[in-house]
């Protein structure tokens, strides 16, 4: 397992390098550059080359991807051009205000649906399996946006429990300690509720489908010819077996943990990595794209690669390396 | 000779067009007896967080750059009454200021007793630096070319600096005050090649009637009041805190449920929910931003003024402004704001009369010689595309509208939406026959860049290649008059020959719509910025 480790490495960082220089040069290429908004309030030409030639955009393209990767490779990820701070420090602000809100919807969407899936599979296609199953593909069908922007007219404006956007107000901002935290918290429920309700219906829809193909194996029979109850044999016997495909789409959802969901921080003007790059995106700013870019291609890719390893330590069906 | 300015009679009728128009606002009389009180916070809406506090290292956005107003100074303020003359100025740093007999020299005398928000004073030197800061050509920065006729910043003494001109222009004033005060003791310590790179909060040095309390970034700006501050009147509130809402529907939903205090720019469809409110109120005002549909002067058919002219006169411009701004913009003329002190108000208008538009076509050789409803020349189509920024609604809107009048004379007009960035780049690289494209303008007559032959150093931003030498004439002669009056006359010619060329359909004006909390008393919000008077500002006791 070592060597296939090892080779599995070397791709993924072979894989990271090619995202990151395909982006590089596609936004290179775009057209319009970060003076552009200069433009827009006539400041004279000479300015304008000035800036061009003080973010280098007047070399070669070839001499400053040179430069840039070869910063990126000693982990140097050179200076925002909006902000004139460190890229590797913006994106160290960004990163865990995102994971905090998508692990906390992750884990929602997950106990949620599993929850259901368990429920659903007691009595297959009954009236409750049925009414379960249209909510979870409303849910599913239900687009982010629209989620959040629900959310937050129904428990932030109408019925004023939660707050509509940021991850402070303006007095916690200023406190700190537990009362900080309570705070964050208070804050997360809408945001985090709104990645849980629009990933539930998926993660229900997964688990309900291998819990069924489950039920009708050999093992789960023989647990219930053994005496054992409905209830207890779907959960501890027919569930870990039904949860391994979830692994799969728990490796997927990685780089989602990283990259945040730019709809639900726009609406919340919660400042992840999903603002942070898209915003970039739009003044290109070159260097934080890239950095932004870079954080999540490493996370897609590992993300891919703890899934084939989880696989196979939870599996032991499943051999990695071809060594079988 | 000693100018006179402040403009005394400026000033007396300025402070009592404030006063007045500060009761009127207010809607509810003060309590009697209550006057303002000290204390509070108001919460600021703004869609991005500032990129950087050092304006010199970046071109900041309108509003970055009144939240920087709140923490540096300038050597004067600018008043708020362009639509009657070239802007006034007021004390702020410099409590008075005079020229030299031949107008060339420029001497501010500072505040004594004015301190940085590190105790240090505020001396000529800072000023200086400043200067040397703006002209530095590696730094480049946005007002660099308001420096080109400053010669040179000297220090006379501590509370004295002079500046000198090349020349005698209008702007002179308007030049000097151009940029924010920064500190020389902190950030003169900064190698000049550094800048760039330097996160200049780390250093942060202010100084206004509020500082910096906390700041999270794309989050909460927090500033307070600056008890050390200098000015005169200290503000009443105690804390000004800005939220970064990215969404604009969001900040009025914010506003509406009482999260915040003040959005900046309410956008026209969300107009009449804030005028319902009993408590919001919404101030309405002509702000700097115009757009146009900008003709491709280089290239037929557009390079022939006749075709211009009944494409102006094919589109019912009024109708298209009003339902696409919902009354809250109005119908542009000419090359001058109507709300500027130059707008030429003998105009002639361009009329909408779509029967004259197809005569003229006609007339150089647009008709629909084969029945089927587009106009042709010489087996050619009369068919373009206008371009606009495809996440600009507003834009989009009009582009239909004016596609559908142009239809109705025979003009096929196919509306393409392009990615802003490029479609600067297409504007800027003239590849275009027709987009709908707009302009910010500062509270000074620029004509130049725009308007005038593109040349190695004039029109740089003569996008559409409009070229009339009378108007390049004029508008080199307007720029060095200094008597305002005797400019007029240049400027009203030059509005009426930019007017008959039609080197572009004049389409809209914007309103600027702040929504605020009646609850907040004083606040005198216009055209000079949304904190003119902030000092004033307090909560309704």
């Amino acid at each position: 397992m070592g060597r296939w480790l090892l080779r599995r490495l070397a791709a993924a960082a072979l894989i990271v390098w090619l995202v990151a220089t395909a982006t590089f040069f596609l936004v290179a290429l775009a057209p319009g550059d970060i003076t552009q908004r200069l433009a827009d309030t006539r400041v004279s030409p000479q300015v304008r080359e000035q800036w061009r030639r003080a973010f280098g955009l007047d070399r070669p393209l070839v001499t400053r991807y040179a430069e840039w990767i070869g910063g990126a490779v000693r982990g140097d990820l050179s200076t925002s051009w909006t902000t004139y701070r460190p890229v590797a420090a913006m994106i160290g602000e960004a990163l865990p205000n995102t994971v905090l809100l998508t692990a906390a919807g992750l884990l929602l969407e997950l106990l949620g649906g599993v929850a259901i899936a368990l429920r659903q599979a007691r009595r297959p296609f009954g009236v409750g399996d049925r009414l379960l199953t249209f909510a979870t593909l409303l849910a599913f069908a239900m687009p982010t946006f629209w989620v959040a922007l629900l959310l937050a007219d129904v428990f932030a404006f109408r019925l004023p429990l939660f707050p509509p956007s940021h991850m402070h107000s303006p007095a916690g901002e200023l406190a700190v300690g537990w009362r900080r935290l309570a705070d964050l918290a208070h804050h997360s429920v809408l945001p985090v509720l709104a990645i849980g309700i629009t990933g539930v219906g998926a993660i229900a829809r997964y688990v309900r489908g291998s819990l069924l193909d489950e039920r009708g194996q050999g093992y789960v029979l023989a647990a219930r010819a053994r005496g054992c109850s409905a209830r207890r044999t779907l959960r501890v016997h027919a569930l870990p077996n039904a949860l391994l495909p979830l692994i799969t789409v728990l490796g997927l959802s990685l780089p989602f943990l990283v990259s945040g969901s730019l709809v639900i921080e726009v609406v919340f003007s919660w400042p992840g990595m999903g603002q942070l790059v898209y915003s970039a995106a739009l003044a290109r700013d070159l260097p934080t794209l890239m950095g932004g870019t870079v954080v999540i291609t490493v996370a897609v890719v590992l993300g891919n690669l703890v899934a084939d390893v989880a696989y196979a330590m939870v599996d032991p069906r499943v051999r990695l390396g071809g060594a079988a | 000779m000693v100018r006179p300015l402040p403009n005394l009679l400026a000033l007396i009728t300025l402070a009592l067009g404030a006063l007045s128009c500060g009761d009127e606002k207010a809607g509810i009389p003060a309590p009697s007896g209550l006057g303002p009180r000290q204390g509070g916070q108001v919460v600021v809406a703004i869609g991005a967080d500032l990129a950087t506090f050092n304006e010199y290292q970046w071109a900041p956005e309108a509003a970055e750059f009144e939240v920087l107003d709140l923490l540096f100074p300038t050597l004067m303020v600018e008043h708020p009454d362009f639509a009657l003359r070239p802007p006034s100025f007021g004390e702020r740093l410099a409590t008075s200021w005079e020229f030299s007999s031949d107008n060339r020299h420029l001497t501010f005398h500072l505040r004594p007793g004015a301190r940085w928000s590190d105790g240090v004073p505020v001396t000529a030197e800072d000023v200086r630096f400043t200067y040397s800061v703006q002209k530095d050509p590696d730094l480049g920065a946005i007002g660099l070319e308001f420096k080109d006729f400053i010669t040179a910043v000297e220090v006379i003494d501590p509370l004295t600096v002079r500046f000198t001109f090349s020349h005698v222009y209008p702007y002179q004033l308007m030049d000097a005050n151009d940029g924010h005060i920064v500190p020389a003791h902190v950030w003169s310590a900064v190698p000049r090649a550094d800048w760039r790179t330097t996160d200049f909060s780390k250093m942060l040095v202010t100084c206004g009637p509020y500082r910096l309390a906390a700041h999270t970034r794309s989050q909460t700006i927090v500033l307070e009041r600056d008890p050390a501050f200098w000015g005169h009147p200290r503000p009443y509130i105690d804390r000004l805190v800005f939220r970064v809402i990215p969404e604009v529907s969001s900040q009025v939903n914010q506003l509406l449920a009482g999260h915040v205090d003040v959005v900046r720019a309410v956008p026209p469809r969300d107009a009449d929910r804030v005028r319902a409110r009993d408590d919001l109120e919404l101030i309405e005002f002509p702000s700097r931003d115009w757009g146009y549909l900008a003709w491709n002067n280089a290239v037929p058919p557009f390079n022939d003024r006749r075709v211009r002219r009944a494409m102006s006169m094919a589109i019912n411009r009024k109708a298209a402004v009003d339902s696409v701004f919902l009354g809250h913009a109005r119908l542009a003329h000419g090359p001058i704001l109507s709300s500027m002190w130059a707008f030429n108000r003998n105009l002639p208008a361009m009329p909408h009369d779509p029967e004259a538009a197809r005569v003229a076509l006609a007339e150089v050789g647009w008709r629909d010689t084969d029945g089927d409803g587009t106009l042709e020349r010489d087996g050619k189509r009369l068919e373009f595309e206008i371009l606009f920024p495809a996440a600009n609604t507003f834009r989009r809107d009009l582009a239909q509208l004016i596609s559908a009048d142009l239809a109705r004379v025979g003009v096929r007009a196919r509306p393409v939406p392009i990615e802003a960035n490029a479609f600067l780049a297409r504007q800027e690289r003239g590849e275009f026959t027709a987009m709908l494209a707009a302009w910010t303008e500062a509270t000074r007559i620029e004509l130049s860049s725009i308007w005038t032959t593109r040349s190695e150093t004039l029109g740089s931003y003569n996008f559409i290649s409009y070229s009339n030498p009378e108007v390049d004439r004029l508008i080199a002669a307007a720029r060095l008059d200094a008597d305002h009056s005797r400019a007029q006359v240049l400027l009203d010619r030059i509005q009426e020959l930019i007017v008959l060329d039609q080197p572009v359909t004049f389409l809209y004006e914007r309103n600027d719509l702040v929504g605020l909390s009646r609850r907040i008393r004083g606040a005198d919000i216009n055209a000079a910025g949304l904190f003119f008077n902030v000092q004033e500002w307090y909560w309704e006791p």
